[in-house]
């Protein structure tokens, strides 16, 4: 009768501990296109009665989306997985590691701050084998293990990031419909980009909506025209020369790529409500343009986050498409792409984040929220067929075509210059100072810092 | 003879002009706020708040059904319906004025006009929106065309965003859990302090010892030092004595943070209680802590009353000191601002779910605003008029 009763106590916690589990594990596993057995050799460890904290940049819906993803982890292993997300995670996390109350994991926006951290001797090291395997597995596996290795205390290079999540921001939003009233085609390179807005200046339109309010960060989408003027117009090793300041910001190469930003932003009839109104609009209400009537711009150069700030409603793929921001047919320097991604870094080792960074290699970590939303990898072995509509999966294939990739290079430069000079210096070159000046203000800047 | 006491003052409505110029100038903020609150995120993106409240003239991009629904007419493909019908819910009455089909020109067409739009058929628009587009072969493609109208809309309200902020599944748990969490730091990081700050404020009033001015000195000095220095090595302290993020961290805080104000406020108020009640105490034999007890705490209840009052505000509004002494990465001990903040979305800018977030975490400092706001103003005159 006893044992009766503990079986049936036992029936009732285990159900109910699978009600939970399925309220946030959106798909059946062993269902559909995932690579359910590359999480076979996680269900071997036994992480039971381990509490694992994960502490990142996300909130809202990207937040319930981590949140998926780690159930999956937490299910296979049986640890306690816990995701805070934070608006401030840059000052946060950095008072957290000084004082010692460190979470296990940090998920890092940008590799600068924890490059910053690993000097400081804040981060562990991932070991030799997940370097190895970024190398192999990711396309341009060096490049994103270049970006994830840092000094150490010591000065020693070792690999403390991964990266997991990408964004794209070489991309320019329009209404395919809009287009077709109008009767414009798609531009396949710069020179017709640039020919594509003269025209629509002609014809009485206004072709850009370009906006870099953003708070304390105002001025950041400038720095991404920037960078991708940078990849359009020199190689790739002078893009990198310029983020590591072997050449000055202000060098004539530099000042030129500024000057290219300039050609769209800075002319009245090219930008909604003129050059002034760059500067002082939101860059989260500029896309919005795109879709008042009749509308206020035809184009709209933003990262590969920037649906989720379309109207209500918005239809991706049908309301609102993208076509990827084209290189100079005449210069000849292939597909540049410019992305950013989050990295995940050890912050207070123990098995189970260890597990953690092992269950981020295995393509389903990826094919989970692939299958949501908003999720780019540059993961080979990860199934395409599991993104969530196609327009994802185009958005992904711009990352994967792409002949050179690079990182948003003021995530790289200096928190003082990627995330100060640079963004009030643009700001003061869309409100009307010279290029020269501006750059030359920043290269001041950058040397305060050394 | 006009300024004589008791006779009023012939500007007084000049007072009162001011009176109520400054209560409106302080009240519009909130107000757009409030109606903000009521707006969905599209409305707020494309006008101001201020025009909530009329009717509005407003350019729409409405699409017909898609080419699925359309019947046979004789030879003739027919779509008809209404453009302000959408998913099946009718949207509130509006009238169009002028309309377009294509974005180059929305106001081609007056109401009642058809407009050809070539192999795409003909479509007549009416001016409640209901439509007809007809065509000589069948319609192809997934989706409707476009229409654009011009038309004069009612104003329009939601009560979604409250819905969203208290009662969505998603965060109806979290918030519940961050409002007990909040009382649960606020309560005691009210009272700790005022029980602290009422002892020192009685000794540095009453008490004659060595060094007294010199410590008032001190706690007026304190007043100026900027929370922020201390952050990083109070946490430091917290975790090396073992008690590390937590309610215990974040009321010892609190209190550390709040107590200057406390004794300077306090010991003011003590200061201007009749010294002569309390040496009449001291001849009849009564102890300090007696005095303090049965004179000096009842004597002092409107300056206790309104110190709590600002404390309670001010540890309810917390963000900072929240974050930094008590939310652990584990999530579990969660606050109201910080729960706001997460609405807010990883990168900002849901400004219907702000602006809704601010009127609910508003609603308990009102309701203790209002409950003690008679002593708010005493405590505030403390010491300055006898």
């Amino acid at each position: 009768m006893n044992r009766l009763l503990f079986a049936g106590a036992a029936a009732v916690a285990l159900s109910t501990g699978m009600a939970q589990a399925e309220a946030h594990m959106p798909f059946t596993p062993g269902e559909g296109d995932f690579s359910w057995d590359s999480l076979e050799p996680l269900k071997g460890v036994d992480l039971s009665g381990q509490q694992l904290t994960v502490f990142g940049p996300w909130l809202g819906p990207d937040q319930a989306f981590v949140e998926s993803v780690l159930a999956y982890f937490a299910d296979a292993t049986g640890a306690d997985v816990r995701y805070t997300g934070s608006d401030s995670f840059e000052q946060q996390i950095v008072v957290d590691a000084e004082a010692g109350s460190a979470p296990n994991v940090a998920v890092f926006p940008q590799p600068g701050l924890a490059s910053d951290m690993a000097s400081r001797g804040f981060l562990t090291p991932l070991g030799d084998d997940t370097g190895e395997w970024v190398k192999e597995n990711y396309a341009a596996g060096q490049s994103w293990v270049d970006l994830g290795t840092y000094k150490d205390k010591d000065g020693n290079d070792d690999l403390f990031g991964f990266f997991y999540k990408v964004d794209v921001k070489s991309l320019v939003w329009y209404v395919p419909e809009n287009f077709e009233d109008a009767g414009y085609e798609v531009p396949e390179s710069m020179e017709e980009l640039k020919a594509l807005t003269k025209q629509m200046v002609e014809d009485g339109e206004t072709p850009w909506c370009i906006g870099l309010g953003s708070g304390g960060a105002t001025g950041w989408p400038a720095t991404d025209w920037v960078e991708d003027m940078m990849l359009r117009t020199q190689p790739p090793e002078v893009y990198d020369q310029w983020v590591s300041n072997e050449i000055p910001f202000d060098d004539p190469r530099v000042v030129e790529a500024i000057e290219e930003f300039g050609w769209f932003a800075r002319n009245d009839d090219y930008v909604a409500g003129g050059a002034g109104a760059v500067a002082s609009t939101d860059f989260r209400d500029s896309p919005k343009g795109l879709f008042s009537s009749p509308p206020q711009c035809y184009m709209h150069r933003q990262a590969s986050f920037i649906p989720a700030f379309f109207p209500e409603g918005t239809m991706v793929g049908a309301d609102a498409d993208f076509f990827y921001f084209p290189a100079y047919e005449e210069k000849d320097l292939g597909k540049p792409v410019l992305g950013a991604g989050t990295l995940w870094a050890i912050t207070d080792e123990n098995d189970a984040a260890h597990a953690l960074i092992d269950f981020l290699q295995t393509p389903l970590a990826h094919e989970l929220w692939m299958a949501q939303s908003g999720f780019l990898t540059p993961h080979k072995g990860a199934n395409t067929d599991t993104f969530a509509d196609p327009t994802q999966k185009a958005l992904n294939d711009v990352l994967l075509g792409a002949t050179t990739f690079r990182f948003d290079g003021s995530d790289l430069m200096p928190g003082g210059v990627g995330a100060g000079s640079f963004w009030t210096g643009m700001v003061d070159y869309a409100g009307g100072k010279d290029a020269g000046e501006v750059a030359t203000a920043i290269q001041n800047s950058w040397d305060a810092l050394k | 003879m006009d300024n004589i006491a008791g006779t009023k003052s012939s500007l007084t409505w000049a007072v009162h002009l001011s009176v109520i110029i400054l209560v409106g100038l302080w009240l519009f903020p909130t107000v757009g706020l409030l109606v903000s609150s009521f707006r969905t995120a599209d409305q707020i993106a494309t006008s101001g708040w201020w025009r909530a409240m009329f009717p509005a003239e407003q350019n729409l991009v409405l699409r017909t059904a898609a080419p699925a629904e359309q019947v046979q007419e004789g030879g003739l493909y027919v779509i008809e319906g209404n453009l302000f019908v959408e998913d099946g819910n009718p949207r509130p009455e509006a009238t169009i004025s002028v309309w377009g089909t294509s974005s180059r020109d929305v106001a081609a067409y007056e109401v009642g006009d058809t407009a050809d739009m070539g192999e795409d058929g003909r479509i007549t628009v009416a001016e409640n929106g209901d439509y007809r587009l007809e065509n000589d072969t069948e319609f192809e493609g997934r989706r409707g065309e476009r229409v654009f109208v011009t038309a004069k809309t009612p104003p329009e309200f939601t009560l979604r965003n409250y819905q969203n902020v208290l009662f969505d599944p998603s965060n109806r748990e979290g918030m519940a859990k961050a409002f007990f969490n909040t009382l649960t730091v606020t309560i005691p990081a009210t009272i700790i302090p005022i029980l602290v700050a009422a002892f020192a404020a009685y000794a540095l009033a009453w008490m004659d010892f060595p060094g007294r001015a010199l410590l008032i000195a001190a706690v007026v000095a304190l007043l100026v030092v900027p929370l922020q220095l201390a952050l990083i090595p109070l946490l430091k302290f917290h975790n090396e004595i073992g008690i590390g993020k937590g309610y215990l961290g974040a009321w010892m805080a609190h209190t550390g943070f709040g107590l200057p104000l406390a004794i300077y406020l306090l010991r003011n108020y003590m200061v201007g209680l009749p010294r002569d009640i309390i040496e009449n105490a001291k001849v009849d034999g009564a102890t300090d802590f007696q005095i303090f007890i049965k004179i000096i705490l009842p004597l002092s209840f409107p300056a206790l009353a309104s110190f709590a009052i600002f404390q309670f505000l001010w540890t309810w509004n917390d963000l900072l000191v929240a974050l930094v002494f008590l939310i652990d990465s584990t999530g579990e001990t969660t606050v109201m601002t910080k729960q706001i903040v997460e609405l807010l979305g990883t990168r900002g800018g849901n400004w219907e779910i702000l602006a809704t977030s601010a009127f609910v975490s508003i609603a308990v400092p009102l309701l203790v605003f209002f409950v003690m706001q008679k002593y708010l103003v005493r405590g505030l005159l403390a010491g300055s008029v006898k």
